[in-house]
């Protein structure tokens, strides 16, 4: 069954086209990802889906059901979790959850049962009578998701819902995606950070410049690479390194800098391992480590944009 | 439901926001008491009478001078001393040093009175009431000119202590400095609501709850209604603190139609939030509109007399006073206290409304032309 369907979908705002001409289709149970950099049109196109915005073009069905038409029964469906944090903190954790879950008409015993489960399911039911301003920011962060689930939706769509938390918390809510998933909600899961994506979503769709670039499963986007290796080179210092000249090197394809950490990406059959070594070594570049990675979706993304994820 | 929902969320929220809200509490409290109290000179119009001291020289007959001391025990009873000058004394120096307030001197062919200029308004009382007497031994002296025997009926009849008859012009109620203060300053924090009225929506934006808003299956209606009723409801609950703060701790006089003061006071709080929220949707900028609304809330309180009492305006300045809310509602208030008017309600509150109602027309309209809030 499908749960989101998506047929030629454009949005405009005076005349800057942020979402353009894009179909994509969720299946229900499935962990979908939207990866793009900011700017890719990921937050337009959720917010188009979740009825915050009205499309300049295009169609949305949810649960079959166009989300403009039916947009009481859709949003009814629909849980959101912002990228920034929608909640008040002058509310204890109970009264957030508790009053946007009022708002899809639980009332009584019902709502205060879902409020409490949403809460004991992001792990804060303890803290239920806290404060938010109180909390740390991955607490805010369990809490932001808490009030998009206590209604129950079988869409949950999640914008960058990692952002600025701790490892602990950032683990806590993935394991969370993935419970919720079990529990048969179809998710769509909107990230820059590569690694969450490919951990995650059963299903990618990469977006750039408000379109659909590429679809598919993780192996399946790999696969449209599978002509090319990655060689990443940690290095001391990356001041005397010119990116240009490493990518004038025969078969080098792409270049880019994460930190100390050059990551090129070269055509597999052409041994130019050499001569990368030898300019670091005449731009006098201490290199500490050297590794052949097998592509990931940063690759991908870094072979059809050009460019990183983080840029 | 979602409305009233969304209503006792805005009241949690504003009254948690402590600082905020004591700070809503203690300024009109502390400003009643400052102006009240700086300015009362403005307002009493009462002068009291007593410790008057009197110096006296008495150079008349004995008959002459029986009346006069006739006139000094009905004047003690106002509180007036009378000494007489000791010998070796001069009366005019010891009023020029000021240790007595007045010097008479009773002769034969009359009274001749020498007052200080440091105490005027007791000078003119003594003047008044030595006029009075003078009037009446005048009218005796007449009298046994004509009929010996009608005399003692006129002094009969004249023996009244009171020289001086005070008639007010004012109604029976004036309202003191406090009095006016209290609704002065009360009307003006009621129309400090349009600040609220302006980030009203702007505040959900901020903190991005305005995506979970509008995501959740309500109508952007009964957000808008939810928030605007919450709003109003949380100014009145901070008038109504205050008035009852003035009434019982500063004894200012609220009157006994409390519910039409309210009435107006309600109708004063929805036109302030109604305009803070149509300026909101008219300027672009939120700055600007912050600093529109607070340019708006201090003219409005300054003509309308919340500083200062503003008595018969003229011309031009009477036209500018006239288009404050808070003199339209300073002055129905003000009718309902201390003269009984009750129709003086009608006339605001319609007022209030109709305006309120142009501001909201430009709120909604521009509320459901736009995405999001």
């Amino acid at each position: 069954m499908k749960v989101l369907e998506v047929k030629n979908l454009t949005k405009k705002f005076d005349g800057f086209i942020a979402v353009d001409n894009i179909s994509l289709s969720i299946n229900e149970g499935e962990i979908f990802g939207l990866l793009g950099p900011n700017g890719a049109g990921k937050s337009t196109t959720i917010n188009l889906i979740a009825g915050l915005l009205r499309s300049s073009e295009g169609e949305i069905k949810i649960l079959g059901k166009n989300n403009m038409k039916h947009s009481r029964y859709t949003k009814m469906n629909i849980g959101i979790v912002p990228q920034d944090l929608a909640i008040y903190e002058d509310l204890t954790a109970f009264e957030n959850v508790k009053f946007f879950a009022g708002l899809y008409g639980l009332r009584g015993t019902e709502l205060t049962d879902r409020v409490q489960e949403a809460l004991e399911f992001v792990g804060l039911l303890d803290m239920q009578r806290a404060y938010p301003k109180n909390f740390s920011g991955g607490m805010k962060r369990r809490l932001n998701i808490a009030c998009a689930i206590a209604h129950r939706p079988k869409l949950i769509i999640m914008d960058e819902p990692t952002v600025g938390i701790d490892p602990h918390s950032r683990n806590y809510i993935l394991q969370s995606i993935h419970k919720l998933n079990e529990m048969g909600c179809t998710i769509i899961y909107t990230s820059h950070y590569m690694e969450e994506v490919e951990e995650i979503c059963t299903r990618i769709s990469i977006m750039d410049h408000g379109k659909v670039i590429a679809e598919g499963t993780k192996e399946q986007l790999i696969a449209i690479i599978t002509n090319t290796k990655d060689i990443w080179i940690e290095v001391k210092s990356v001041e005397q390194i010119d990116i240009e000249k490493i990518k004038e090197i025969n078969g080098v394809k792409t270049v880019s800098l994460d930190k100390n950490v050059i990551k090129i990406n070269s055509e597999i059959g052409i041994n130019n391992l050499n001569n990368i070594l030898l300019y670091l070594m005449n731009q006098k570049v201490e290199i500490g480590s050297l590794e052949e990675r097998e592509p990931n979706l940063e690759t991908v993304f870094l072979t059809l944009t050009g460019r990183n994820l983080r840029d | 439901m979602n409305i009233l929902n969304i209503t006792w969320k805005e009241i949690k929220v504003s009254f948690r926001d402590y600082h905020t809200f004591i700070l809503m509490l203690a300024f009109p409290i502390i400003l009643m008491l400052i102006l009240g109290s700086a300015l009362s000179n403005n307002f009493d119009k009462k002068i009291k009478v007593d410790n008057v001291h009197v110096i006296y020289k008495n150079s008349a007959s004995q008959a002459v001078f029986s009346y006069f001391q006739s006139f000094i025990k009905e004047a003690k009873v106002a509180g007036i001393d009378f000494t007489e000058v000791a010998d070796g004394i001069n009366g005019r120096d010891e009023v020029k040093e000021n240790h007595f307030t007045a010097f008479i001197e009773v002769t034969d062919k009359g009274l001749t009175l020498i007052g200080s200029s440091q105490n005027s308004i007791e000078e003119s009382i003594l003047q008044g009431m030595l006029t009075a007497f003078a009037d009446k031994y005048n009218l005796a002296a007449a009298v046994v000119s004509v009929d010996p025997t009608k005399v003692s009926t006129v002094l009969a009849s004249s023996t009244k202590h009171d020289y001086i008859t005070e008639h007010s012009l004012r109604s029976a109620k004036a309202p003191s400095s406090m009095d006016y203060y209290a609704i002065a300053i009360t009307t003006m924090i009621a129309f400090y609501a349009a600040l609220y009225g302006m980030g009203l929506l702007r505040e959900e934006r901020v903190k991005h709850t305005s995506i979970r808003l509008l995501a959740a299956p309500i109508r952007k209606s009964e957000i808008f209604l939810g928030k605007i009723i919450g709003c109003v409801l949380v100014n009145l609950i901070c008038v109504a603190a205050i008035v009852i703060f003035s009434h019982y701790v500063y004894k200012a006089e609220w009157g006994s139609h409390i519910g039409l003061v309210f009435l107006i006071l309600i109708s004063e709080i929805f036109l302030a939030v109604s305009f803070g929220l149509g300026i909101s949707y008219m300027v672009k900028s939120h700055e600007a509109a912050r600093t529109i609304t607070t340019l708006v809330i201090q003219l409005v309180s300054f003509f309308g007399g919340a500083y200062f009492k503003i008595d018969h305006p003229t011309g031009i300045f009477k036209f500018i006073t006239d288009l404050s809310p808070l003199t339209w509602v300073n002055q129905a208030i003000t009718k309902i206290i201390y003269n009984n008017d009750l129709a003086a309600v009608v006339q605001p509150v319609a007022l209030n409304m109709g305006v309120s109602l142009l501001f909201l027309m430009i709120a909604i309209i521009s509320f459901q032309r736009r995405e999001g809030l």
